[in-house]
């Protein structure tokens, strides 16, 4: 069953006008007939869950707004999709920009909103314009402004281009960043649904998710939880990447065989190699070995009882060979890059794990090395404003869990295990440095 | 009073800190119920005053449980709850503090020696307190911009910094500049004058140096000057404006007096400090009140005068009893930088055979804020409360206060002009400065200053704040206190 990806990509298939002959728009007829609490209440029977990573419960998530407050509401769009390896939300706005237009709107009429907001991600030129198109089509059309579908109910959507960092994506950051203000997170309490965007009641919604409300009003929440598993109903949209054959986005049904998906649907690894682990959801959870994920299937349940998660649906496929040291430093270049520097633990942690890797894979690694990124890891759990600091704690701690041995023969040979031929004809083993206190740093520059 | 207009009563929960049983206000966070109980939780970032962002984390705290594990939050941004138990020296908020004191050295440097925070720096302390661990980092620190001058006035070492943002809140919600934001991500993060504002603007911008909880934000002036625990503070009251500020003033300690340089610099102002009042000032002072030394230290008066000619104190004196007594149409021109003391002994002295009139010793000097948001008073004098509730103000039209056949006119303090005297009148003065119209006068007698004597100013609210003195007064000036007494009694102080 698709929901997405159930039609031909053409040049004008992501219009109003095709997406009108794919029953575009009923949804939001339909909705704006009901009442916004029974919209609601239709969302969580639905079981929907959020699909940005952490798979709240988007209804839950709607219920918590109090209606008829006095006070503005609004729904956010978190279409900064920057959660490395994940490009699914792309994907959907590139393609079909009308149906998460189309579940902001219905989700702003069920929490009585007058103004929406989509963030999305700097960087995304085709899919900013789409939405632009898609926003302007559905002005003309009188899906969006005044008196829409002549029912009594306005929206206006305002799209707001992020200027490309990573934790603007987190939902409080990319609060302060629309008002206006650096992109920092906030702490919470008080929660984004008492006081967010300029202080008023406001709910963050991932483009996919939004994107799944249209097909809930139109299935009804009982045809909706028909696909998937009972505590993950519905589909989800993979982008798969890394040393797969056919890499892509993809579209599975929530309790899809994990292994049915990477070896028959994306045809395996390139070049025949054998699979070594898979980084599931994005890089901020926990990778799995190609062992792990066998029996496991694609839903939230079986991935947390995996140890894991589906996470952003951004999975990474690592082929036998590949160097984990040298894959943790680039993880951990990434986080150093984008931690916002707001607070103590990330801003400093982020720094020092990349200098530790970066020094390991320099080759002048020391024994300490693999428990300091341990302590620095641990650290940051939970102690930090936003999860950022918890997530790449997780990425280190989860390769190092898995590939300590590679980390160790790094430090020790200052070389990685699957660079060249490390017994025979060493050019090192040979060389005056060799024994200088300096040695494995100089062999790692060399090599 | 009517219940109808009673306040509210603030409904009061009952919690715990580390098994201690304590009470919390409704609505108030860890951090402010335990400080208002006397336990103080270490932090960085949190202001009473500001914004609660949770940057520095030092103040993470346990929270037990009855059912489930424990949980950490930070106590600055946890509201108590009814039947809390917070817990803040656990051994995982030990190692939590640790663990955040290693993040927070990791680039910083160790320069204690030579940095002027040191003796007064929270990390410093911290380090000692919740750490006092060698650094598990084994690779070099990162460096950042040692001197970045944020304004004329202060001075921002990048490395110390450790981004607990205080300097910015204030000025986004203090000060009202918004001259200061961050810049760049991660490690890389610095504060940074805005593009589209001026520091040197901010009237407000030296309280930044105070709540830089290292030695990131220095005083330009104080950083090549003296070192804390050269100096001790004396309570004092800046007389800037009709405000009244209470502020420390900072000097030399007795036992760090220089012997071998220039004595002069035993008795200078070394710095200003803003001294709690929620009734006044709160926390804060502008920047006038830092720059009272400039205020303070101007040539002083030292040497009585008789008609331009040096002259003992005591025939100073003397001689000025002398007029004063035998003067028929005698005028007072009062000054309103005389501390209640002051005016009280004047009044005593001359109340009713006297009249007098308060004018205004200062007046706003060009370029300066006459008035604004949080502090600043448009009268730029301190107790013209005071002295306008013993006299009446000098009229604009000086003459209707001095008559043509005034024959004695005895002017305290700056601000008069002589020529305002009626032809023929005798002039006795008193000052504390050297300006020229002293040694026109009959008799000048030098007076002591706000910093060399004990008292009281009245500020427009007409709360009372006291002055201490903190240097001694030469022997050849007097405090007018015991002048006035002096004058009028013909004796000698």
């Amino acid at each position: 069953m698709k929901f997405f990806m159930n039609f031909p990509v053409t040049e004008t298939s992501h219009t109003l006008v095709e997406y009108r002959t794919r029953l575009g728009y009923q949804a939001l007829e339909k909705a704006l007939r009901m009442t916004p609490t029974d919209v609601t209440k239709e969302v969580a029977a639905a079981g929907l869950l959020g699909h940005g990573g952490a798979a709240f419960p988007a209804g839950r998530k709607w219920g918590v707004v109090k209606l008829g407050d006095g006070e503005p509401h609004y729904v956010c769009m978190n279409a900064d999709e920057g959660e490395p390896g994940t490009f699914k939300d792309r994907w959907l706005m590139e393609c079909v920009p009308h149906m998460a237009l189309e579940g902001l709107i219905i989700g702003s009429y069920a929490l009585e909103g007058r103004h929406a907001f989509i963030y999305i991600r700097g960087e995304f030129d085709l899919a900013h314009r789409r939405m632009a198109e898609a926003i302007e089509e559905a002005y003309a059309a009188g899906l969006l402004g005044e008196n829409i579908l002549g029912t009594g109910y306005s929206l206006d959507v305002v799209l707001y281009r992020g200027a490309g960092s990573y934790v603007c994506g987190e939902a409080s950051a990319m609060l302060a960043s629309l008002e206006g203000k650096k992109g920092w997170p906030r702490n919470r309490p008080p929660r984004l649904t008492v006081k967010g965007l300029y202080q008023k009641p406001t709910v963050v919604n991932n483009v996919e998710t939004l994107a799944n409300v249209p097909v809930i009003l139109r299935l009804g929440a009982t045809e909706f939880r028909k696909v998937g598993t009972p505590k993950s109903p519905g589909t989800q949209m993979i982008s798969i990447s890394g040393h797969i054959a056919k890499p892509g986005v993809y579209e599975v049904e929530y309790g899809y065989s994990w292994t049915k998906f990477i070896y028959e649907d994306c045809g395996g690894m390139q070049n025949g190699k054998a699979l070594k682990c898979i980084i599931p959801g994005g890089v901020s959870t926990k990778l799995l070995s190609a062992s792990e994920i066998e029996g496991v299937t694609l839903d939230h349940n079986s991935a947390v009882a995996a140890g894991s998660q589906v996470g952003s649906g951004g999975m990474i496929a690592i082929a036998e060979g590949t160097c984990m040291v040298r894959l943790a430093a680039v993880i951990q270049r990434f986080y150093h890059h984008e931690s916002c520097g707001q607070c103590t633990p990330c801003r400093q942690g982020m720094g020092w794990m990349e200098r530790i890797l970066n020094r390991i894979v320099a080759g002048g690694g020391r024994p300490e090395d693999i428990d300091q990124l341990y302590k620095i890891s641990e650290a940051n759990d939970g102690t930090t404003i936003c999860s950022l600091g918890d997530s790449a704690g997780y990425a280190c701690s989860a390769i190092l869990d898995h590939y300590r041995e590679e980390f160790e023969y790094y430090i020790t040979n200052g070389r990685s295990m699957y660079d060249g031929n490390l017994t025979v004809d060493d050019p090192f083993a040979t060389s005056p440095f060799a024994t200088s206190p300096f040695a494995n740093a100089l062999v790692g520059a060399a090599s | 009073m009517s219940d109808a207009v009673m306040p509210a009563a603030k409904k009061m929960l009952d919690f715990a800190i580390d098994g201690v049983p304590m009470q919390a206000v409704d609505g108030q966070t860890v951090i402010q119920a335990a400080r208002a109980n006397g336990v103080e939780i270490p932090h960085f970032c949190w202001h009473p005053q500001l914004s609660v962002p949770g940057n520095c984390r030092i103040c993470m705290v346990e929270i037990e449980q009855d059912s489930g594990d424990p949980w950490f939050d930070i106590a600055c941004n946890m509201p108590v709850t009814a039947g809390m138990r917070v817990l803040t020296k656990s051994e995982k908020i030990k190692t939590l503090n640790q663990d955040t004191m290693q993040f927070i050295t990791l680039n910083h440097p160790v320069d204690c020696g030579v940095c002027n925070k040191s003796g007064e720096c929270l990390l410093q302390d911290y380090h000692y307190e919740l750490n006092g661990a060698a650094s598990k980092s084994r690779d070099p620190k990162t460096h950042a911009t040692k001197f970045f001058p944020l304004s004329d006035r202060i001075m921002l070492d990048n490395e110390r910094c450790i981004m607990c943002t205080l300097c910015v809140r204030f000025t986004n919600e203090v000060s009202g500049s918004k001259a200061l934001g961050a810049v760049n991500r991660g490690d890389h993060a610095l504060i940074r004058p805005a593009e589209d504002a001026d520091f040197n603007l901010d009237v407000y911008s030296d309280n930044v140096i105070d709540l830089c909880p290292v030695g990131a934000l220095l005083s330009t002036e104080l950083m090549t000057h003296a070192r804390v625990w050269y100096l001790q503070a004396t309570k004092s009251v800046c007389p800037g404006c009709e405000r009244g500020c209470s502020i420390d003033v900072w000097h030399r300690k007795h036992e760090w007096k220089l012997n071998a340089l220039d004595p002069r610099l035993n008795t200078t102002i070394d710095r200003i400090t803003p001294h709690e009042n929620p009734e006044v000032n709160g926390l804060w002072v502008c920047n006038k009140a830092r720059d009272l030394a400039q205020l303070f230290e101007r040539p002083r008066a030292e040497q009585s005068l008789q008609r331009g000619a040096p002259v003992d104190l005591s025939a100073a004196i003397a001689a000025a009893a002398k007029l004063m007594a035998a003067a028929k149409k005698p005028v007072a021109i009062v000054s309103s930088w005389g501390s209640n003391e002051e005016l009280a002994a004047f009044h005593a002295a001359f109340g009713t055979t006297v009249p007098g009139f308060v004018k205004a010793d200062h007046l706003p000097l060009p370029g300066e804020v006459i008035e604004d948001h949080l502090l600043i008073k448009p009268d730029k004098n301190p107790n013209r409360k005071a002295a306008l509730a013993l006299y009446p103000a000098l009229p604009e039209r000086v003459s209707d206060a001095l008559p043509a056949d005034t024959d004695v006119v005895l002017v305290w303090g700056e601000g008069f002009d002589s020529a305002l005297v009626p032809s023929g009148a005798k002039v006795i003065r008193l000052d504390s400065y050297a300006h020229a119209a002293n040694s026109t006068a009959d008799v000048f007698i030098p007076i002591s200053v706000q910093t060399e004597r004990n008292g009281h100013y009245t500020n427009f609210k007409g709360v009372v704040t006291p002055f201490e003195a903190c240097f001694p007064v030469k022997p050849s000036i007097v405090h007018a206190e015991a002048l006035f007494t002096a004058l009028a009694a013909g004796t000698p102080v």
